[in-house]
């Protein structure tokens, strides 16, 4: 068991969250409540990571902020560092990666508001902050807490990209799903064994954990 | 709220593995050696304390990698071309040198009803029974050791004929991996990872005249950034515990 | 107190709906905004709400300007004191029936929130019920929650979108009367919407017609109700004038009672009225019989002297519009009658009416309206 390897998925997974989700209340609830021009645009964008194979996402991220890119040129001035084939690499496309996984959920929480329970909010004379924390969380949390369980999972189990953006370096990209990979490379079955069977678990306790918060967003409105 | 951000960016950006201070320098290495460098590094770290990060592929996946800003110290490829390359590029300290010479390998494992013969003759029985699947070999595209298979097949006129047979390893060890699995029949692989894993043991293979292929050079190189534990593994895999080891592995060490 | 000067109300729009109002509605009013699916009832509301802009608005509330695109201005709904009481309720469904109305009490102590909202459970028959989630509710209940919870804003107007569209006739009645008792005590005005006639004429003080987005006709009840040339088989209802009466006298004895209105003595049964009270009163048009004479030996037990106003409703269905005293009633005739009595505006003419036809609302005491005139006073003193 590689522990480093865990740790990392752990962390990429942690830290694409603490960015990822208030962006994505923030978008899901957007596209929720308001109908502006390019809705369906921005709406198809989020969406796009869901058909797009690992490696297109991959190749134009590296484009985007590959050493010859100019934001990766950029970080580099800043930090000394790369942005691919570095953590904070990872998570930024982690977190594009993971767009829709996180605002789809979030929105379809907040579509379920009904219009008039946040107009009556309104009338209550809440300040759009006292809606949202009082009135609309608390009515949307599951399909936060969907989104939570489904981007930390599929953070975990990201392979192309991750691969392609980050490398495999121990200790800085090498997160679980590529050790293993690394692991049968290198002819040992048993070391991939074992961490394929802990991704495997968890990423079953995501699904049981997803369908309890389903049904409950579900049954919430009734 | 504007703090609040900060704050928090801050806590992540410190958390996180890239700024703490990674000493460990990190070698980049074809995959051909992925077991004679475990060993070489082992002893490194034996003898001085110092343990490398090993990162293995296709060398020509590495070497665009390395393009694209990959903060690898020390680059070990499996032929020559790619480290001019990098060379050329201004990415490396200088031309590097030639630590190894490579052999490719014949292999069917034990299941298959390929033959291995120096001539290749096996395999031409093989695609005649009308009854040939699989034949694995690394990308020729990324990988010398593709490359080098490619030619052998060419040189013993069967490259046409196995075309439509091969299925393509990433790297040379993702190769193996098809053949040794048994879900090819076999394929032209590195020596060094046919005799260095149980596959020698679970099949059957030969070692290909170098008649066959152009010279398989392995060339390494220190990359601009390399710091001087670096600089001291680069020395160390110049010297005779390595070079024993290579030697160990199937790869022929030129002469210092 | 300061002196409420009421609602004024422009409004004109071509989208979602064509909208073309103007209203007022002064604060012991309650104006019924009455008209047929998609005439622009609900639209007009929520344009006075705040909830949707139109292209040419001016609300003013007790002098307070909340609308006006001419002048730029437009004060968004929190800022407004709307009481809004949605068709469906629109209750937090996850907060209990006091968290819903506490939701509505702003600032304050948590403690004062919680005893206020309380209260205004307590005027609308809820104490003992606090601590449901409106899923654990009755529809009337929840109606109920939302008018506490409208009211416990301490509204400058109090708005009602349907509120008995989702409610079944049997409690109708008893929500009718409990709005009415409401109404009395927090003397603002009040702005509601229906398709239906029974609660305009229930509760109204003032109707506005509308049709497709124009006002079609206007006034108040008994003015209106007493026209005859508004399309009343198109409202459901059937013409009828509606006004106020005065239980002036109950004769156990005789089990009848006497109802006085603007100068006219009606006789009704005296079932559930109380002496002194006040009662709504519905006269239908196909119930008053008129006479040249008055006749004898009938049951009727009203017989009432009037004169012919006017001659409306078109030929072949008359409504001839009577005064008696001070109040004006509908009589539907047949054209064949009008010619034989020779009934022309300015003739004077006998109604006869059954006792048993004439629709009271009202009945019961209504000296109910004690306990929401306190809760009112227990709040924040008018601005």
């Amino acid at each position: 068991m590689d522990w480093a390897a865990f740790r990392l998925s752990v962390q990429l997974g942690v830290t694409t969250l603490v960015f990822l989700i208030p962006l994505s209340i923030a978008l899901g609830r957007l596209l929720a409540v308001r109908r502006f021009p390019g809705h369906d645009v921005v709406e198809a964008v989020v969406a796009l990571p869901l058909i797009l194979p690992p490696t297109v996402l991959g190749f134009y991220l590296l484009v985007a902020f590959g050493g010859r890119s100019w934001i990766g040129s950029a970080f580099s001035s800043l930090t000394g560092g790369t942005l691919a084939f570095s953590f904070e690499g990872l998570v930024l496309a982690s977190m594009l990666v993971n767009l829709p996984f996180a605002v789809q959920p979030i929105q379809r929480a907040f579509e379920a508001v009904p219009r008039e329970v946040r107009e009556a909010a309104a009338c209550c004379g809440m300040t759009w902050w006292r809606a949202l924390a009082a009135i609309e969380l608390p009515l949307a949390w599951p399909g936060i807490a969907t989104a939570v369980v489904l981007t930390f999972a599929h953070t975990l189990g990201e392979f192309g990209v991750v691969l392609m953006v980050g490398g495999s370096i121990p200790g800085e990209t090498r997160t679980l799903s590529i050790a293993i990979y690394d692991r049968v490379q290198a002819f040992d079955d048993r070391g991939a064994g074992i961490m394929a069977a802990t991704l495997l678990a968890m990423a079953t306790v995501a699904l049981a954990l997803t369908t309890r918060l389903t049904r409950r967003l579900g049954g919430r409105h009734g | 709220m504007r703090w609040l951000t900060r704050c928090a960016l801050a806590a992540v950006l410190a958390a996180s593995p890239s700024l703490s201070a990674r000493a460990a320098p990190v070698v980049a290495a074809a995959s051909d050696l992925q077991l004679a460098l475990r060993e070489v590094a082992d002893r490194f770290a034996r003898e001085t304390g110092v343990r490398v990060t090993l990162v293995f592929g296709a060398s020509g996946s590495l070497t665009r990698q390395l393009k694209d800003g990959a903060p690898f110290d020390v680059f070990l490829s499996a032929d020559e071309a790619f480290v001019h390359d990098l060379a050329d590029a201004g990415l490396a300290r200088d031309h590097g040198l030639v630590y190894a010479i490579g052999r490719i390998a014949l292999y069917a494992p034990r299941s298959s009803p390929l033959e291995v013969d120096e001539r290749l003759d096996g395999i031409r029985r093989w695609l005649d029974s009308g009854r040939a699947t699989r034949f694995a070999i690394a990308n020729p595209e990324h990988a010398p050791y593709g490359r080098a298979a490619e030619a052998a097949l060419r040189r013993a006129g069967l490259w046409e004929r196995i075309t439509p047979h091969l299925v393509l390893g990433e790297s040379v060890a993702q190769a193996a991996r098809f053949a040794a699995a048994g879900d090819a029949a076999g394929g032209i692989l590195a020596h060094s990872l046919v005799i260095g894993t149980p596959m020698a043991a679970d099949g059957r293979h030969v070692v290909l005249p170098e008649s066959l292929h152009p010279p398989l050079r392995q060339r390494m190189v220190l990359m601009k950034r390399a710091g001087p534990e670096a600089l001291r593994f680069y020395e160390y895999l110049q010297g005779p515990a390595a070079r024993d080891v290579l030697r160990r592995h199937g790869f022929t060490v030129p002469p210092v | 107190m300061a002196e409420r000067a009421g609602l004024e109300v422009s409004v004109a729009d071509t989208r979602p709906v064509r909208l073309d109002v103007q209203l007022r509605c002064g604060p012991d009013e309650v104006l019924a905004i009455f008209g047929p699916s998609g005439s622009g009832k609900t639209t007009l509301l929520r344009c006075v709400a705040g909830l949707h802009r139109p292209a040419q608005a001016r609300v003013v509330c007790d002098g307070i300007v909340w609308a006006d695109t001419a002048g730029g201005q437009w004060l968004p709904v929190r800022r407004r004191r709307v009481g809004f009481v949605f068709q469906e309720y629109a209750l937090f469904p996850h907060l209990t029936a006091r968290g819903n109305v506490m939701a509505a009490l702003g600032a304050g102590s948590a403690s004062a929130r919680r005893a206020d909202a309380a209260r205004w459970l307590a005027a609308v028959h809820l104490t003992g019920l606090e601590n449901r989630v409106p899923a654990s509710l009755s529809g009337g209940q929840r109606q109920r929650v939302a008018i506490a919870r409208a009211l416990a804003r301490d509204p400058q107007v109090l708005l009602l979108d349907e509120p008995f569209a989702a409610v079944d006739r049997a409690l109708r009645a008893r929500l009718h009367r409990e709005l009415e008792q409401i109404r009395r005590a927090v003397r603002i005005p009040v702005l509601l919407v229906t398709h239906d006639f029974e609660d305009v004429v229930r509760l109204s003080t003032h109707v506005v017609v509308l049709d497709e987005g124009r006002v079609a006709a206007a006034g108040p009840i008994a003015a209106l109700t007493s026209r005859g040339d508004l399309p009343w088989e198109r409202y459901g209802l059937g013409a009828g004038s509606v006004f106020d009466a005065e239980v002036r006298r109950v004769d156990v004895v005789r089990g009848l009672a006497e109802l006085a209105a603007g100068g006219a003595v009606f006789i009704v049964p005296r079932e559930g009225l109380a002496e002194g009270s006040c009662v709504r009163v519905r006269v239908p048009a196909k119930e008053v019989i008129l006479a040249t004479r008055p006749p004898e030996g009938l049951s009727l037990h009203n017989v009432l002297p009037g004169r012919v106003a006017e001659v409306g409703g078109g030929e072949r269905h008359p409504l001839v519009r009577l005064a008696i005293g001070g109040v004006h009633l509908l009589a539907e005739v047949t054209s064949d009658a009008v010619e034989r009595l020779q009934i022309r505006a300015g003739a004077s003419v006998y109604a006869l009416i059954k006792s048993v036809a004439i629709e009271i609302h009202g009945r019961d005491d209504d000296h109910n309206g004690h306990a929401v005139a306190d809760a009112h006073a227990g709040g924040p003193p008018p601005a």
